[in-house]
């Protein structure tokens, strides 16, 4: 609304001024689509004068939008006298406009939110249907949800990631093992588990260093992980020199195999650890569950169970499996070290 | 209560049909991709029925795109979904593999072109029928629940409702949402003078 105390002319003066100062394109269209209005700030952005444009059509100006989702927009509200709101999100930049020179010789246009809007004449003008197409810049907005995005993906690969190995953390393994557990539960299917301990890590890491500690935990980490292919297993650094294995849908037999697979691949790894009371390289025990879940089991008994799986491995000598409920003297044979 | 007779009713089924039929034609266009929408069930209900229904007995959140129409008749439309459906869904249109757990500024604003998209189709297709002028505003998007988004505690008015169940594919994903119009006993009585000028129109 603008105050009607002064003149005409005042008023008219007024509102052209004010169009020239607004900060977002707009443009009005007649019932025929042509071109009536066009602000400064679509002068500088399109890089084209309004007497340039004064009059065209705006499938003569936009061949390219013919049909497309402004122009509907446009016939519907010069049809229907229906507002649209065009998203930047769901229509890349639809209309040709630059920031500045630069931006228009490589072609990068401005990230646009563009609304469409009929217009109300008054009744006694001898108009006929308009409308306005409101164009704002929001490049600044997209550029910020992308750090935003870009960021919370960065924290949240972090989050899951153990800091000296890279692989899957305690934290991930938590929330992998929920998904899987009840997954299993639902579908009455086997879950396995196996819970994997370095031998005599702390004698590596008093004699070799910490230094030599920490590469050889990422070693053991990198080849753990190279035995499990399927998208839903998952190798996780459990704590210290100990990980975990989980292997939704695997029967017992699978998960020894499994168990026996990394037994093996450690050893190969043939990594020196002269002070191991076992084999003169290094070497790990392995403790395996595997269970159907049911209503009455809980994550922590099947935890419990892998690791007393793999405190029955080290009683029996160490490098070697033990499936939780064989009996103690069945534990699968340490290889020839 | 406020009933349509079965050809009334079959009308308007029809003509939402055909309504959401070009608004999901509208959205293919723009994510390259075949979206369908169709509209299996329309009823009227109090906006205390409708309320209850959407946010179960949880009383979860409602995401709601809403636009107001004046003209042949008055009536403030929206398009909702439980929140987490609207996530699928802009999601899905978008592309987007990371989501937050809520809507950004960036997909409030698609989700309320979707919204906008849907909205003016159906009532398009209304106010053919009705041969009047029908202005419609710019859409709104709101979060909250659906005593909220439906102002279901203002006892003063006297409305009904009417619910379209929306069903939306994209993707091979099947998403439901609904669409419902608040509509003042004269915008209901407005309504069906239309369609039964519509009807006598069809059969002469």
């Amino acid at each position: 609304m603008i105050a009607s105390d002064s003149s005409l002319e005042v008023q008219l003066a007024l509102l052209n001024s004010v169009l020239k100062a607004a900060r977002v394109g707009m443009i009005v269209l007649d019932s025929q689509e042509r071109v009536v209005l066009w602000n400064q700030w679509m002068e500088q952005h399109a890089f084209c004068s309004s007497e340039s444009v004064f009059g065209k059509s705006f499938v003569e100006l936009y061949p390219e939008l013919t049909n497309g989702r402004a122009h509907n927009a446009i016939k519907g509200a010069l049809k229907d006298n229906f507002a649209s709101l065009i998203s930047q999100t769901l229509n890349k930049a639809p209309f040709p406009l630059f920031a500045n020179a630069d931006d228009r010789l490589v072609g990068t246009r401005i990230q646009q939110a563009v609304q469409v809007m009929p217009i109300d004449l008054p009744s006694h003008l001898p108009l006929q249907q308009h409308c306005l197409i409101q164009i704002t810049d929001v490049s600044m907005a997209v550029a910020r949800e992308k750090q935003l995005r870009d960021l919370a993906m960065e924290l949240q690969g972090q989050i899951f990631a153990d800091g000296l190995t890279g692989i899957p953390n305690r934290r991930r393994f938590d929330e992998h093992m929920e998904g899987e557990f009840r997954r299993a539960k639902r579908a009455s299917t086997p879950l396995s588990l196996i819970m994997i301990d370095v031998d005599s890590f702390k004698d590596y890491n008093d004699n070799y260093g910490h230094q030599k500690g920490d590469e050889c935990l990422i070693l053991i980490a990198a080849a753990l992980s190279r035995i499990l292919g399927r998208p839903c297993d998952l190798v996780a650094r459990y704590g210290g020199e100990e990980f975990m294995a989980v292997l939704p849908n695997t029967n017992a037999d699978g998960a020894l195999v499994f168990a026996e697979s990394m037994r093996n691949e450690i050893a190969s790894l043939a990594i020196e650890h002269a002070y191991s009371k076992v084999a003169p390289h290094v070497t790990i025990s392995l403790g395996v569950i595997t269970q159907i879940p049911s209503h009455n089991t809980a994550i922590p008994h099947l935890i419990g169970a892998a690791d007393r799986a793999l405190y029955q491995a080290k009683r029996n000598g160490r490098n070697c499996v033990v499936v939780h409920g064989d009996k103690p003297k069945t534990a699968a044979s340490p290889a020839a070290a | 209560m406020f009933q349509l007779d079965e050809l009334q009713h079959d009308a308007l089924v029809e003509l939402f049909n055909q309504g959401v039929g070009q608004a999901a034609a509208a959205m293919s266009q723009i994510v390259h991709e075949e979206v369908t929408m169709s509209v299996p069930l329309i009823t009227f209900q109090s906006r205390a029925e409708v309320a209850q229904e959407l946010g179960g007995p949880e009383a979860r959140r409602i995401c709601a795109v809403t636009q107001t129409y004046q003209g042949a008749f008055n009536t403030e439309a929206m398009l909702m979904f439980p929140e987490e459906k609207s996530l699928e869904i802009v999601r899905l249109m978008v592309g987007q593999s990371v989501t937050m757990e809520e809507l950004s500024e960036m997909e409030q604003e698609a989700m309320s072109e979707i919204g906008n998209i849907i909205l003016n189709s159906c009532m398009s297709t209304l106010a053919n029928i009705a041969g009047k002028e029908l202005h419609g505003s710019l859409p709104i998007y709101r979060i909250g629940t659906s005593d909220q988004i439906l102002g279901s505690s203002d006892n003063q008015w006297s409305g009904m409702v009417l619910t379209l169940k929306i069903d939306f594919n994209i993707e091979k994903h099947e998403i439901n949402g609904y669409v419902a119009f608040l509509l003042d006993t004269t915008a209901l009585h407005d309504l069906q003078a239309y369609l039964q000028q519509y009807l006598s129109g069809l059969m002469p």
